[in-house]
């Protein structure tokens, strides 16, 4: 150890370039000063736990309405139930989850508190009042008189009050950071999506009251409803996951976190992708035109172009790891990763059979729950524990024992619910692929199933269920289990 | 009597980074460390800039540091540069983690 301890002092001679924060204890009272970055209390978000709750009780209400046979293709595609779940998914699950991790994860990229923890707690209140308002106005919408067709306005403005809450909380930091590392711009070009789809999404809404109001027959749209998803589960979604989960894995893998050319690739062709297929396909519902056409079909090669430079990209960042042994968190994403793998030979499919407008249910399924769900759910494992461990143990640590965050979590009990939960979206896609309802409700039975399941890991996790005191400690011994921390648990 | 440098390390390795499940010495992130007039002066970095775990170690590392006899002050400065990888941990802990001997920065 002599050794080590030789080396420590080198590089404090040579090495010392950047001091960002002092930590100063005299007298017995520790005290945190100097630095730029916000004060402990700041830095974590204490919406970001129930903000997950609320969003995964959402995606079972929807995965629920899909499993009870409400939704397509037991009923029609653009019908009220089927919407419904939709949008519990978007932005009930999706958009809450992506909101809630955002909220903890901003600061880490930025290194600079949120505005205010306020807007948070605001935020979410919004957008669940108003998605009940929506899911209301969407169920009731085929009935014969349309007894809330108002709701969904209402709904709609209340999410989009509590968005903008969200964005002006979360754009805050991210605006005041230069230079803004990848991550950060991934997220910051998903927010410039989220303003397009939800605008998009209060056009639909205004215009289904006025067409209800007027007793005159729907407009079309299913046309228009296309790019509204494809901003809002490309763009938005998407570009977000894929900036989130650069960092999160290479930080959770010990991999390199640089991601070089290719990163601003995947980044670069994204946003162009996304942008040229919405607005190309928005011009053409208007102007129609060869060039509106080609200009879409571009986007799309390029939307392809990306996804595809990401996915290498990431099989990259797996094969440089350090850490060999992965936590299951990262194993169980290749789930996902695969799912997007197949969304993209799906979407190939469609664009080159000429349906890429239309709304395409197996690739919305694969988009939907398997890639965008699955990395939610998979990191959730992670992000959960390593919350909940602050929040129960941070104040303890160099005080007596505290455990490891994985000894917050039960690998093998969580597995099986993982294998099950994309095996259940795998046969919902095969369902929705030959528009069957029985293997669309089996499977959505079993990832439902799942879903229950890690919902009760990610509370036995907050719980600190798993958790076992070394016997020293259990029989209130003041001494500290050394070698537990030095080596790690067994 | 202020302690040596050797027994301040040793009372730090009581100090985890709670997502490794590791001490800090050994992981490598105490990069200098110098015992002055009974003041234990502590200059270390994260795995990752920005962890949320940060303020919880930076703090343990101040309250073990006064709790050795000798000790009345302690100093910990947190910097970003050079910036931390595996290379850092010694052979023990790369053992633990299944990390080669000559990993690459």
């Amino acid at each position: 150890m002599l050794g080590h301890h030789e080396h420590i002092g080198d590089l404090y001679e040579c090495h010392l370039v950047t001091r960002l924060w002092i930590v100063r204890a005299r007298g017995g009272k520790t005290l945190l000063t100097g630095g730029s970055m916000a004060p402990l209390t700041e830095r974590l978000s204490r919406w970001t736990l129930i903000t997950f709750a609320c969003a995964l009780a959402n995606f079972l209400l929807a995965q629920a309405l899909i499993v009870l046979g409400f939704t397509w293709p037991s009923a029609a595609l653009t019908g009220g139930a089927t919407l419904a779940a939709v949008h519990l998914v978007t932005i009930g699950w999706l958009t809450l989850l992506m909101l809630g991790a955002l909220s903890q994860f901003v600061p880490v990229i930025t290194s600079r508190a949120l505005l205010d923890q306020r807007l948070s707690a605001a935020a979410l209140v919004l957008i669940e009042v108003g998605l009940v308002g929506m899911v209301t106005g969407f169920v009731t919408r085929d009935m014969a008189r349309a007894p809330c067709a108002w709701c969904l306005v209402v709904g709609g403005l209340s999410v989009c009050a509590g968005v903008v809450l969200a964005l002006v909380n979360l754009a805050t930091p991210l605006l005041r950071t230069r230079p803004l590392p990848l991550p950060g711009r991934f997220v910051r070009a998903g927010f410039l999506f989220l303003i397009v789809t939800m605008s998009l999404g209060l056009l639909f809404a205004f215009t289904l009251r006025a067409s209800v109001s007027s007793h005159g027959p729907l407009l079309h749209l299913a046309s228009g409803v296309g790019y509204h998803a494809i901003a809002g589960v490309g763009g938005w979604l998407t570009l977000t996951a894929m900036g989130v989960s650069y960092k999160l894995l290479s930080m959770f893998m010990l991999a390199p976190e640089e991601r070089g050319v290719l990163g601003e690739v995947v980044l670069g062709l994204g946003i162009t992708g996304f942008g040229l297929t919405v607005a190309a396909g928005l011009l053409d519902l208007v102007w129609h035109g060869s060039v509106m056409i080609l200009a879409e079909r571009a986007g799309w090669l390029l939307i392809g172009a990306s996804i595809s430079a990401y996915l290498a990209d990431l099989v990259r960042l797996y094969r440089a790891r350090k850490r060999r042994r992965i936590e299951l968190h990262n194993r169980a994403a290749a789930g996902a990763f695969i799912s997007l793998a197949a969304a993209l030979v799906t979407a190939a499919i469609l664009v080159i059979s000429g349906r890429a407008a239309r709304v395409a249910p197996p690739l919305v399924v694969l988009a939907l729950l398997g890639w965008l769900g699955g990395l939610g759910l998979t990191q959730l494992y992670k992000v959960i524990p390593f919350l909940s461990w602050l929040t129960r143990f941070g104040k303890m640590i160099g005080r007596g024992w505290v455990p490891r965050v994985q000894d917050l979590v039960c690998e093998p009990c969580a597995a099986l619910w993982f294998f099950l939960y994309f095996a259940g979206v795998w046969l919902t896609v095969v369902g929705a692929a030959i528009e069957t309802p029985l293997p669309m409700r089996g499977g959505a039975a079993l990832s439902t199933l799942a879903t229950l399941g890690l919902s009760r890991e990610y509370w036995r996790a907050w719980r600190g269920t798993y958790v076992r005191l070394p016997p020293a400690v259990s029989s209130h011994a003041p001494t500290i289990q050394r070698e537990d921390l030095r080596h790690g648990h067994p | 009597m202020q302690p040596s440098r050797d027994i301040v390390l040793e009372a730090l390795r009581d100090v985890i980074d709670p997502e490794l499940g590791y001490n800090i010495v050994d992981l490598g992130l105490v990069y200098a460390l110098k015992v002055a007039d009974s003041i234990v002066h502590i200059t270390m970095t994260m795995t990752t800039p920005g962890c949320p775990a940060q303020d919880y170690i930076m703090m343990a590392v101040c309250e073990r540091g006064l709790r050795i006899p000798g000790v009345k002050d302690v100093d910990v400065t947190l910097v970003w540069e050079p910036r931390w990888s595996p290379v850092k941990m010694v052979p023990a802990a790369r053992t633990y983690f299944d990390i080669p001997d000559d990993p690459h920065e």
